[in-house]
């Protein structure tokens, strides 16, 4: 077993979130509201302090006495004080000395609380049936933001049009559902507002923390333990500042968790989205498109939307247009604020863009690979925001998928169809991160600021780059976990960004100490640090080994120990050391077609193919995934298992997404299926059993040796990928996720198209448009 | 809320126990699999918990007419049991459908009955293939067709004090048992459907077909069950009965499935169900 944690994992021996405890430890526990929208009249507080055990109740109204400088930031409220704003908004947070008695004083509050129930806005489709006009929106109190841009005369292109293929496509909300809930362990002490807290982003949590509370950074100190998965859920800080604020209060250790019920409710997730895609042909060629995005964002609040800006460029797919138009809503509801989730709302953008792409193929019946080849962005163009394409493998894993696909096509069975879906992502490679190097006579530390989420990137990753930098064996180097005093800054694990930022950092550590190893060696060896200057000849061919446990220095002039190599400070202070940065480029960005709303520079650019073969059952809807390919653009694998484990864990997430993964909310606006029994992600045996991973190098990225991200590409094209296979299957496509045995079932006709009670809702007949 | 845990080891101790305090403070535990859930969702708060793991109730015999299934055996001994799987398909097929490897490990046969869930994959075969409960009690024992004993979700003839002790089961039986789910894996079926022939000496009718995911329990397809009067109906009496089944069953929209898909279900269910045990190599050796 290769991964160093894989074993101390298997035997329980890490401490996860939930694992934390101290000392005079109290445990604290949520009182949340039950409605969507709704004033709050009264709640029993004085009644649930005195019950037993209870220790301290914190509503909106103690905060001001408890913080250092009374006051917090009024536009980020961490409890509900008159009104709520979504379902699971905490209203009141009890400290108790057991967690039973904590959450019966948090049950009697939430079920005493008297509330005014006010009409809830939960429902995109129901509020705006149609297109809005511009007129209404801008009086539309609920617009968080609105993004307008286009280039060229999108209704020019419709009347030069032979065709304009029209489609809409629903998505659901979806949550991130990590294994390990949210849970942490905060202590203030004095002037120390110390929490340790399963999180993706220690910094990012300590600036979020510092913000909310009004605290000085210095002050705010997070440390991160092991993650039982985060995609996304695990960065902002939700219930670190209640931790916090109720152990100032009680002088006590406070540890919160939240229950898989509240994960639903409380966190912030992708929520749904209303596509509206129309893309202009002409001689049989698609020259111009427009996207009209509704998106759901939540209780978001005004100017904290990132997703609309980000999203929407998605929608153009990877494709050259001459003519675009770009218009988006973020609208703010009574739903759980909208947060980062496995490339946010990619998946999503993809099955509308990518699926409208297929379902065009089919209706001007060419072959799906040739129109996308045809379209799609090669190294050198430019997107539609002037961007230069950077090296990009999306034609040559089409390429590729398109070969096996006439593989499988041959003797295909009946009622089975194969889909291609192309998706792409750009990595969050503009945020910085930084480690510090110290190579001694045992081996290679690098001390840094990330926690282990799962995926291997730092517990691996920057081990196998550190190895391949230096040549060491992977077993001598080790990677060290800082806390935000401790650790030098590091944006944190999203963005597919860690060994592409961090693991860059750590190459560049590396190669500063081979570096200075090299002028050293230049230099008389035995007499480090002196100068006596010698001919340059070793440079760029030093290398580390390890000998009897002992790291050797390997240069053109002879291998020697490296204790040689050290100045006396160095032997004693544990050997030499390197700093090593990485806070990526800025991107050039063309916004002149920006009318309002920011545009979003991409950085390096990965394509992601897949293909999938499905089975449909034409007499109930069912569809199962038999054969899946991913054909990936990888830059360069570093580590292949690592790789491989990335790639398949993110296409049996996107299966979910794809098949079986959706919030279900009543009229009144409440969710149903809070909780692992009816929100259905993908076990095991939902995965298919044939799933070949293809990864396309010489495509170099700016990661170590020309790598790319690899965390979120893989659940992209997933659900775009499996609803071209369910049309070519059947000659129905399902323009609303998830693709449920129900849903499949309207769409093939075999129950009735809508149903307007039911819970699957309405399905857009198959493909509209208005030929010419 | 915490609760105390007894492990009684005479079923009198264990009668004494949940004769003690008023009604619901006091509960017996199975496999825990649905009730454990059930006091998390705070159904039950029961003050006193009482295993009946150490009670003489994991009898297990398999006999040339019967099997004898003590109501603590786990499902997953029964799905693992060849002479099962022979000549009892449509129980076993369901049993492998319960929840995961892990949960049926833990679940019992016994625990699944006094649930009565209406979406219960293990009641429709159990019924459907004539089940008799044994019912014990200070009074002594009584015995049960399971089909009268099922009244609702967690609704059941179980009279106070009285446990039971085993389930038996008439082999071997041509059957089958049918599902639909949103996730195959794991999930909880939006219709399931038993269908079970019976040979002319057991008398009766010659098939029974009993579906779950019905409301408000699970449901036998009487005028379905009429329709097919002979060992081998023809296509047009099996088209029938699957159409009339989608009529009579007792069906509700709710956030697992809409009414309408579960009549078309069903009707897809009842057709494939009765052409595949017809085809089954066990129909064509049980005869008569």
């Amino acid at each position: 077993m290769r991964r160093t944690d894989a074993l101390p994992k298997a035997r329980g021996a890490l401490t996860y979130g939930a694992d934390l405890a101290a000392p005079q430890m109290l445990w604290a526990a949520y009182a949340t509201s039950v409605h969507p929208h709704a004033r709050l009249r009264s709640l029993p507080v004085e009644e649930a302090r005195a019950m037993p055990g209870v220790r301290a109740v914190l509503t909106a109204g103690d905060i001001p006495r408890v913080l250092p400088k009374r006051r917090w930031d009024p536009s980020r409220p961490l409890l509900v004080e008159t009104e709520c704003r979504f379902q699971g908004e905490p209203v009141a947070v009890v400290a108790a000395q057991s967690l039973v008695e904590a959450r019966a004083a948090a049950r009697f509050l939430q079920s005493k609380a008297e509330w005014e129930v006010l009409p809830a806005f939960t429902d995109l489709e129901k509020e705006f049936p149609e297109w809005p006009d511009v007129e209404t929106m801008k009086r539309h109190e609920r617009v968080n933001a609105h993004v307008l841009a286009r280039r060229g005369d999108f209704e020019r292109a419709v009347a030069e049009a032979d065709l304009v293929h029209e489609e809409t496509f629903r998505t659901p909300m979806v949550a991130q559902v990590p294994m390990e809930p949210h849970a942490c362990l905060a202590r203030v002490q004095g002037d120390d507002w110390h929490v340790q807290t399963t999180t993706q982003t220690p910094f990012g949590m300590r600036e979020d923390i510092a913000d909310k509370l009004h605290l000085p950074e210095a002050k705010v100190r997070v440390e991160g333990t092991w993650v039982g998965g985060g995609f996304g859920g695990k960065n902002e800080a939700l219930l670190e500042t209640h931790a916090l604020l109720l152990s100032r209060l009680t002088d006590r250790p406070v540890r919160l968790s939240l229950s898989f019920r509240e994960e639903f409710l409380f966190t912030r997730t992708t929520q749904p989205a209303i596509f509206r895609m129309a893309t202009c042909v002409r001689d049989g060629k698609p020259f111009a498109r427009r996207t009209r995005l509704l998106l759901d964002t939540g209780a978001s609040l005004p100017g904290r939307d990132f997703a609309l800006g980000y999203s929407l460029g998605f929608t153009l797919g990877p494709y050259r247009w001459d003519t675009w138009e770009l218009e988006g809503y973020a609208l703010r509801t009574h739903r759980a604020p909208f947060g980062p989730h496995r490339a946010p709302l990619a998946p999503q953008c993809t099955f509308a863009s990518d699926g409208h792409m297929d379902s065009l193929a089919r209706r001007l019946k060419v072959d799906p690979f040739q129109l996308r080849l045809e379209q799609v962005w090669r190294t050198g163009d430019r997107t539609p925001f002037g961007q230069e394409v950077p090296p990009f493998a999306a034609a040559a894993a089409l390429e590729q998928a398109r070969a096996l696909e006439k593989e499988w096509r041959r003797g295909l069975a009946p009622g089975h169809g194969i889909g291609v879906g192309l998706g792409f992502w750009s990595t969050g490679t503009s945020m910085g991160g930084e480690a510090v190097l110290t190579l001694g006579p045992k081996g290679l530390t690098i001390l840094q600021g990330e926690r282990e989420i799962g995926s291997g990137s730092v517990v691996e990753g920057l081990r196998v780059i550190a190895a391949q930098a230096t040549g060491l064996p992977e077993d001598a180097v080790e990677v060290v976990y800082g806390d935000t005093s401790t650790a030098p800054f590091d944006s944190g694990v999203f963005g597919s960004r860690t060994v592409i930022a961090l693991g860059r950092a750590v190459e560049k550590g590396c190669e500063a100490l081979l570096k200075e190893l090299a002028r050293r060696s230049d230099h008389s060896p035995g007499e480090a640090g002196e100068a006596t200057p010698r001919p340059r000849t070793s440079r760029g061919k030093l290398r580390l080994d390890l000998q009897g446990g002992e790291v050797f220095v390997r240069s053109p002039r002879g291998t020697g120990p490296l204790l040689g190599y050290l100045t006396e400070e160095e032997r004693n202070g544990g050997g030499l050391r390197a700093h090593g940065k990485e806070y990526g480029r800025s991107h050039e960005l063309d916004s002149s077609g920006a009318v309002e709303g920011d545009l979003y520079a991409y950085s390096d650019l990965i394509a992601a193919v897949h293909l999938a073969e499905v089975r449909v059952d034409p007499d109930t809807g069912s569809v199962r995934v038999v054969r899946y390919a991913a054909f990936h653009d990888a830059g360069k694998v570093l580590d292949r298992e690592g790789y491989r484990g990335q790639v398949e864990g993110g296409l049996v997430m996107g299966l979910g997404t794809a098949l079986s993964e959706e919030g279900l909310i009543t009229s009144e606006g409440r969710l149903q299926n809070a909780g692992l029994l009816d929100y259905r992600v993908p076990t095991i045996r939902d995965a298919p059993s044939d799933l070949r991973i293809i990864a396309i190098e010489g495509f170099p990225g700016s990661g170590p040796q020309g790598s790319k991200g690899v965390g979120e590409p893989p659940i992209i094209p997933v659900p775009a990928t499996v609803a071209n296979a369910v049309a070519d299957a059947t000659g129905s496509r399902v323009l609303e996720l998830p693709l449920t045995p129900e849903r499949v079932a309207r769409a093939l006709a075999l129950i009735s198209p809508g149903a307007p009670t039911g819970p699957a809702g309405p399905v857009t007949p198959a493909v509209r448009g208005r030929p010419k | 809320m915490p609760f105390e845990l007894h492990f009684p080891t005479t079923f009198e101790e264990a009668w004494a126990l949940l004769e003690k305090g008023p009604p619901g403070s006091t509960l017996p535990i199975a496999g825990g699999t649905d009730l454990l859930l059930a006091m998390e969702f705070r159904r039950f708060s029961p003050r006193h918990v009482v295993s009946l793991s150490r009670l003489p109730l994991q009898a297990y015999e398999v006999g040339p007419e019967e099997v004898r299934i003590g109501s603590l055996v786990p499902l997953r001994t029964l799905e693992l049991d060849p002479r099962l799987c022979a000549r009892l398909p449509a129980l076993v097929e369901a049993i492998a459908e319960v929840g995961s490897v892990q949960l049926r490990h833990r679940a019992t046969l016994g625990g699944n009955v006094v649930r009565a869930s209406s979406s219960s994959d293990l009641l429709p075969p159990l019924i459907a293939l004539r089940s008799l409960l044994t019912l014990r009690s200070r009074e002594g024992r009584r015995t049960l067709p399971l089909e009268e004993f099922v009244q609702g979700s967690w609704k059941t003839g179980l009279r106070p004090g009285e446990l039971v002790e085993d389930v038996r089961v008439p082999l071997p039986r041509p059957g089958t048992y049918r599902w639909q789910r949103v996730r195959p894996a794991n999930d909880i079926s939006q219709v399931g459907l038993a269908v079970v022939r019976h040979p002319a000496q057991a008398g009766g009718l010659r098939w029974n077909l009993v579906a779950g995911g019905t409301t408000p329990t699970v449901q036998r397809l009487i005028r379905a069950e009429a329709t097919l009067v002979s060992e081998e109906p023809s296509q047009e009496d099996v088209a029938l009965a699957a159409q009339r089944a989608a009529e009579e069953a007792r069906f509700a929209t709710d956030l697992r499935a809409a009414e309408e898909y579960r009549r078309h279900l069903l009707q897809v269910l009842v057709r494939r169900g009765v052409e595949d045990v017809l085809r089954s190599p066990l129909a064509k050796e049980v005869r008569g």
